[in-house]
């Protein structure tokens, strides 16, 4: 069977990054008045000759991708065949219209995975039409990678490939993150959740004797961290449960049977829902009126931060009103793969010290079982 | 009528996720032995080294076993004809217990069918709700499944990582649980790496906790055979020794020692004794010339080490990395698992039958071929083997 690949180069992605303007969304031309050079064309290009020289695929491949320095260009210079155009750009200076009228093209043609090379802006855009609709996998080449979405460099981008397409690897949720770069410039930093897409990673081996593994699906993990939760929630009914962002977190909202905010924190009380997209204000009132909580969280982003990236509303107000020791992160075992070392920046020094001093935390990542994994505060 | 045709609808599913494993590569090639393990074999027709085999010590084709087995299907017949709970208990099981005790230096011991069932049948019984199991990441997977089977709490530590243990146990601590219990593999049989059982002992000990440890891949190769209590000195302290007649020992059977309550406990609940028939007399007959061999015949044990130092420098001198083994289990790090796959079968071409252990049993670029030792190798045997390692490294371009 054909595997079909819509293939997009942001071709100015990456080029504020070093006349340090941290980004590219919206200052191209200041970025180019200030010597900025393209590099996003060769590192896509990088990573698709590797994967056709290196790895040899020897599945039928059809190329879906856009006119000129958008994609077709590296596929060309790359003797790669099978190749159909599916969107001209009129224009000279592409922008983020482009990527998502592109978008569009990929999913009318109904692709099988979207490999594309650029940054954070690249990846909102793209998400912001294909949403979870299809896999999506990036060539990092941007400024600002804190998406879920990308692999590690060109060459790892290739080998993801080769194994997603072999179908050594399967499809998961990555965060999608969006930091405001104009807030950003004037010295504010806010990064947030934009949305959960669809990215490629590791499948879950269950180890089910020896020698012998089960490869099992992110959702069969989720339900079982959704029953441990269901059995916590039931033997503390004396306890406020905050439930932050993520998809792994929705995907238990959703087991438990209550409506939650993807993107945003909610709460409920003995099994009833008692807010909703919280902000920082909502959650102190409510620790007001139940003094006992505890709050879920889940990595989030590429760096796996648990508090501090798309949980501002987690102000350090709120968290030292919840109790460090009432912090309770889920994840699955594939997302901690990716994200080993979990992180914590609330913008607090002397609370942000007391993470550091805990060294470690105690991450649920199936029924009743947990593992020890290392904390990192950012700055200290 | 073909095998096709006996496929219904409804189990057409067989097909499909076999075809899947098999497209993925994750299926198994089951080779056959013509004749008995020793280290040289007869697989399917072609003589070969065995350098596969839990056959430690030799002992799986010794005539001492071989005689005590004789007798006795002579005197007791093929079977037990019943559960051991029921009218399968034969004063030849009962012997077996008290050398077992005897052996591993412990009040009381019991046996089981196979060391899969004591892991599985006896850890879901130790613990529930209230109660947490902790775990080495790399445990076998019948620990696994035992742990899985209990509404207890479940911590993993990463690998022999002491720090992490003791990060969990400090965690363990401030949740007031019932009970405690740290469960490590004594010798890991992918690496061939032993558990640090004095400082997990240290540990279990200063939080009061228990320890349970697996020693299938260390009794009749540690402690100068009696396995990995005696090799620590810890003989009494470890809570639940848990082991198998299957590998160095030569025969079959599982093994549970400790306390005299722990295996009156033990065959009062776990559903893996209770529910199955006891293994047949001629094994526990078997079984007991195993353990007395290994006490008449310490030259065995010594030989294996002999073999193992020798292999491991050697193999280790020609390029090969054998990542952190420490005991007969002497991995030879290959890493893409296409390539070691590649090896094995090389190796089997030349007379060598060797296993690669690839993804996902092992991380994905950790793929490697176990080399198992054996007391009856000799340094030809052991020569032939890294001549082989020469000739294929440098032809694969691993060396």
């Amino acid at each position: 069977m054909v595997f079909k690949i819509g293939l997009l180069i942001n071709p100015i992605s990456g080029m504020g990054g070093k006349v340090g303007l941290k980004g590219t969304d919206g200052v191209y031309k200041q970025a180019l008045d200030l010597g900025a050079e393209k590099i996003a064309e060769k590192k896509a290009s990088d990573a698709i000759k590797k994967f056709i020289f290196k790895y040899k695929p020897t599945r039928k491949i059809k190329w879906y991708t856009c006119s000129g320095e958008m994609g077709y260009n590296v596929l060309k210079n790359n003797k790669i065949e099978n190749i159909e155009i599916i969107y001209v750009t009129k224009k000279e200076n592409t922008n983020g219209k482009d990527t998502k009228n592109a978008c569009r093209k990929f999913l009318e043609k109904n692709v099988d995975l979207i490999y594309f090379c650029g940054g954070d802006g690249t990846t909102r855009d793209i998400f912001e039409v294909v949403k979870d609709k299809v896999p999506i996998l990036g060539i990092p080449s941007g400024v600002k990678m804190h998406s879920g979405v990308f692999a590690i460099n060109s060459s790892a981008a290739a080998k993801v490939l080769n194994e997603f397409i072999n179908k050594s690897l399967t499809v998961g949720e990555a965060e999608i993150m969006d930091l405001d770069e104009k807030k950003y410039r004037k010295g504010i930093w806010h990064v947030r959740l934009f949305g959960i897409a669809k990215g490629i990673v590791e499948p879950t081996y269950v180890q089910l004797g020896k020698a012998s593994f089960q490869s099992v699906s992110d959702d069969y993990i989720k339900d079982e961290l959704a029953e441990h939760l269901e059995e916590q929630l039931k033997e503390n009914k004396n306890y406020l449960y905050i439930f932050g962002p993520g998809g792994t977190i929705d995907y238990i909202a959703d087991k438990l049977d209550f409506k939650n905010t993807i993107l945003g924190i909610d709460a409920i009380y003995n099994n009833t829902v008692v807010g909703t997209d919280l902000n920082e204000q909502d959650l102190l009132k409510l620790l007001k009126k139940y003094p006992k909580a505890k709050v879920i969280l889940s990595p989030i982003g590429a760096q796996g931060f648990i508090l501090g990236r798309g949980n501002l509303q987690l102000s350090p107000k709120v968290i030292r009103n919840i109790g460090l020791d009432n912090i309770i992160v889920v994840s699955t075992p594939t997302k901690l793969k990716s994200t080993p070392i979990l992180r914590v920046d609330t913008g607090d020094k002397k609370l942000d010290k007391l993470f550091f001093e805990k060294e470690f935390i105690m991450v649920v990542i199936g029924y009743r079982l947990s593992r020890v994994v290392k904390l990192q505060t950012n700055k200290l | 009528m073909g095998g096709i045709e006996f496929m219904k609808e409804q189990t057409e599913f067989l097909k499909r996720e076999y075809e899947d494993l098999k497209e993925k590569g994750h299926t198994w090639t089951i080779r056959s032995l013509l004749g008995p393990s020793e280290p040289h074999v007869n697989v399917e027709g072609k003589k070969c080294i065995m350098l596969a085999s839990n056959n430690y010590l030799n002992l799986a084709n010794h005539p001492k076993l071989k005689k005590a087995a004789v007798e006795a299907v002579k005197k007791y017949g093929a079977g037990a004809g019943s559960d051991w709970s029921i009218a399968g208990n034969m004063d030849v099981h009962i012997d077996l217990h008290k050398k077992i005790a005897e052996f591993k230096n412990t009040e009381s011991a019991v046996t089981f069918q196979t060391g899969f069932a004591v892991n599985s049948g006896v850890i879901p019984q130790l613990a529930g709700k209230g109660d947490i199991l902790i775990s080495d990441e790399l445990n076998h997977g019948s620990i696994i499944d035992g742990v899985r089977l209990t509404k207890a709490d479940r911590g993993i530590y990463g690998h022999s990582d002491m720090g992490e243990l003791e990060k969990v146990l400090k965690d363990t601590n401030k949740k007031n649980y019932r009970r405690t219990i740290v469960i490590t593999d004594g010798v890991f049989s992918m690496d061939g790496d032993i558990a640090k059982i004095d400082e997990i002992y240290k540990l279990t000990d200063e939080f009061g906790a228990m320890l349970y440890v697996d020693d299938a891949h260390g009794e009749g190769v540690l402690g100068d055979g009696y396995g990995i209590g005696k090799e620590f000195d810890l003989e009494k302290e470890i809570d639940f020794q848990m082991g198998t007649f299957s590998k160095a020992f030569g025969s079959f059977g599982g093994m549970l020692a400790g306390s005299e309550y722990l295996t009156k406990f033990a065959f009062n609940t776990a559903r893996t004794w209770l529910l199955s028939a006891a293994f047949p007399p001629h094994v526990a007959a078997a079984n007991i010339a195993a353990l007395e061999v290994v006490e008449e015949e310490p030259e065995r044990i010594k030989k294996l080490w002999d073999n193992t130092k020798y292999f491991k420098k050697e193999i280790e001198s020609l390029g090969f990395n054998t990542g952190h083994s420490q005991t007969p289990i002497i991995p030879a790090m290959i890493g893409d698992s296409k390539k070691a796959q590649e090896l094995a079968n090389k190796m089997y071409d030349e007379g060598i039958f060797a296993l690669a252990i690839v993804f996902p049993m092992v991380g994905r670029d950790k793929a490697r071929i176990r080399n198992q030792m054996n007391a009856g190798m000799t340094r030809k045997d052991l020569d032939q083997i890294l001549m082989v390692y020469e000739k294929l490294g440098k032809e694969l371009k691993l060396i």
